[in-house]
């Protein structure tokens, strides 16, 4: 046993402190991939209005087949623009609360929106008394879209909603545990990745600006991640279930998505935000 | 734990508090000694005042010709980590091994961390603070049989007994705590240091390692030994002491024999100097347990309960003597002490080296304490260690409390021998890269 000799390493003065590794972005520059951005979540709230009010009439109507084949590819435009939707907590939980948010369960009063629908949908095979659900999801993505119209987008949210997307992939999408009665999850997926995806492309000069080996490293991750995607993609452009994919591409998934949303949580610093 | 060194510190600190104590009650009748300096030393301690340790600097030689966590004493906090391992190519595993020699070798010895840009998210996660302490601090890493697969090019250096582990008729193996490509056995004065060296090479090898499974353990410490009495073992959650016959970790012809492959054995060259590792995550029924008399318990595992002495004995460092008792009437023939270590001249070379720690994770769907024992064993021949010794105890009576969940077999890889070295090399230079295809 010996004793380490920290205090000699201290006196000594090891501790500096870089103050900014990074020369500064100016917030210019920033202007433009911000405003692109807004365009982008705007068009994805279009579709995802457009395609909510397609899933909940189908609801509506009864036709169970239907609503099925619609919840996967309407909700994934959820999945895309995550950072901003959620800055509305409220809608977030109104819309995408997973069952594991409420103590009550599938019973609890306040369990609606997207995987409330998915468990009758899937779960109890059928659309018997959902109609207020329906309708409320449907006012509840119209809301989303009003309020996202009026909001000045906050540039360390936008920049920071690459990695809080990659992060999201890692706590639920990895797991399986996102659409666990449809297991339509390499749909959300796959969102999750091209709404993270479209940032980096956004501010990919900027980024560049400041470290070019680090844009190749996380392209490289996002091909290897959308590679392994691409093997579940089925003929008319959706996803076979996350039970179909195999242990080992799992497992080869977690590495590049680890490493996405580690060098990702850079991404804010990297561009001077705060 | 028989390191005096380890006890002697422990020790004064007690009596110290013991003197504060008798300090403030004297300064109390004196009443007015405000000024007196023992009275603030001996003002009662803060509710959120950290309890104080003086073995934070504590450290091991990351280097030697054995890896650290083996024959060095048992701290109070364990833990097993299994991984998967991600590296896709020879490449990248030479990557994870260089990786992990620099940050085992950081995190052992301690240090300052980087600090970065206020804008960037914080290298280290900060629970050591500014300044790691090692804090008595060894990990030691070991290899699964899985990464002798295909996909590194390894198959052929593979250690002779390694292989992956087969349940035991008692177990109820559960797939998510079993095997894995690599294991870390973290071992330190307290569960924090632990974690934040888990989570120093969770963050830093994001692309090569997944966690498989994750079990924690501790030891309690005991009172210090009385004068010219040897240090008595720490108890496991049966309230029974435990690896009272382990074999004496000091005694380097025994640890020789039992604990190293040696050079020039049957096992591939560069593993000389490792060792086997067999991990096990055993539950115990301990309600079921606290509801058995006694007598009953005592004569299940072979000795006193109070003492630790085997039946008929004063002392736990007493051995039993089985020739005395052909027929199993002092200790059963088939008490778990018995079983396990039958104390024959047959038996002397299926000794194992135990290092186990009690775990406590919570509840079960039935409302029963989920509890037991990480149980951590090395030898230099896993057949004739564990294997042979799980195997005489199939079937024991103490198996109707005890259900083995999880765990495994790795191989501890031997030592870094200096900064030249990296933990591994001996493994990647033993087997000619893959060629790619």
């Amino acid at each position: 046993m010996k004793k380490s000799p920290l205090a000699v390493l201290l006196t000594l003065g090891l501790l500096h402190v870089p103050l900014s590794a990074f020369a500064a972005t100016s917030p210019l520059e920033l202007v433009g991939p911000i405003s692109d951005y807004k365009i982008y979540v705007t068009e994805q709230l279009d579709e995802l209005a457009s395609h909510t009010q397609q899933f909940t009439d189908a609801v509506k109507q009864g036709d169970l087949a239907t609503a099925r084949k619609l919840y996967a590819p309407t909700r994934v435009y959820y999945e895309s623009i995550e950072p901003i939707a959620e800055l509305f907590s409220d809608l977030d939980a109104s819309i995408d609360s997973r069952v594991d948010d409420h103590e009550k369960g599938v019973k609890a009063e306040d369990f609606t929106g997207f995987h409330r629908l998915e468990y009758s949908l899937f779960s109890e095979n059928s659309t018997q008394g959902l109609d207020a659900l329906a309708d409320g999801l449907n006012k509840d993505v119209k809301d989303l879209q009003t309020r996202v119209a009026g909001l000045t987008f906050p540039p360390e949210k936008v920049v920071g909603g690459a990695a809080a997307l990659l992060e999201e992939v890692a706590a639920t999408k990895i797991s399986g545990e996102e659409d666990r009665y449809s297991h339509t999850d390499l749909y959300d997926f796959q969102g999750n990745i091209d709404g993270a995806k479209k940032i980096v492309d956004l501010f990919r000069p900027q980024i560049e600006k400041q470290d070019k080996a680090f844009v190749a490293k996380v392209d490289k991750n996002f091909a290897t991640v959308n590679k392994i995607l691409a093997k579940y993609k089925t003929a008319d452009g959706g996803f076979q279930t996350y039970d179909k994919v195999k242990e080992n591409d799992r497992k080869a998934l977690v590495g590049p998505v680890n490493t996405l949303a580690e060098d990702l949580s850079t991404l804010r610093g990297k561009l001077g935000l705060n | 734990m028989n390191d005096s060194d380890q006890q002697q510190p422990s020790f004064s600190a007690q009596r110290r508090r013991v003197l504060l104590g008798m300090g403030a009650a004297g300064v109390a009748l004196a009443g007015s000694a405000l000024s007196c300096p023992a009275m603030a030393a001996s003002t009662p301690a803060q509710v959120t005042e950290a309890p104080s340790s003086d073995k934070t600097q504590d450290l091991h030689d990351f280097h030697g010709q054995h890896q650290s966590g083996i024959i060095t004493p048992r701290p109070a906090a364990g833990m097993l980590v299994s991984f998967d391992v991600l590296a896709s190519d020879r490449e990248d595993l030479e990557r994870l091994f260089r990786t992990l020699n620099q940050r085992i070798s950081f995190l052992m010895r301690g240090g300052p961390v980087a600090e970065v840009d206020p804008k960037l998210p914080p290298p280290d996660s900060g629970i050591l603070g500014p300044v790691v302490a090692p804090d008595n601090l060894t990990i030691t890493v070991s290899v699964g049989e899985s990464l002798f697969d295909e996909r590194f090019g390894l198959a052929d250096a593979k250690p002779k007994r390694l292989m992956r582990m087969a349940g035991f008729p008692n177990d109820a193996l559960e797939a998510d705590c079993c095997h894995g490509d690599l294991s870390l056995q973290f071992c330190s004065n307290t569960t924090d240091t632990n974690i934040h060296a888990l989570r120093d090479i969770v963050k830093n090898l994001p692309d090569l390692l997944l966690v498989r499974w994750k079990q924690e353990g501790s030891v309690p410490p005991q009172a210090p030994a009385r004068a010219g009495e040897p240090a008595q073992s720490a108890r496991n959650f049966l309230g029974f002491r435990d690896g009272s016959a382990n074999p004496d970790s000091n005694d380097q012809g025994a640890m020789s024999r039992l604990v190293w492959v040696k050079p020039g054995s049957d096992e591939p060259a560069w593993a000389a100097h490792g060792s086997y590792q067999a991990a096990r995550i055993i539950r115990n029924f301990v309600e079921r347990w606290d509801r058995t008399p006694l007598q009953e318990q005592e004569s299940i595992i072979g000795r006193i309960k109070t003492t630790g002495a085997p039946m008929g004995g004063q002392h736990e460092s007493q051995v039993p003597d089985y020739p005395q008792d052909p027929h199993g009437k002092l200790t059963k023939l088939d008490a778990h002490i018995r079983l396990a270590n039958p104390r024959t001249a047959q038996t002397e070379k299926n000794l194992i080296l135990r290092r186990p720690f009690n775990y406590s994770n919570g509840v079960n769907k039935n409302g029963q304490l989920d509890m037991g024992l990480l149980f951590i064993c090395y030898q230099a021949d896993l057949e004739q260690g564990f294997i042979a010794v799980q195997t005489r105890l199939n079937g024991e009576p103490l198996e109707e409390y005890l259900k083995p969940v999880g765990g495994g077999y790795f191989f501890t890889l031997p030592g870094v021998t200096g900064d030249q070295d990296f933990i591994g090399r001996t493994l990647l230079n033993a087997t000619p890269p893959k060629t790619s295809v």
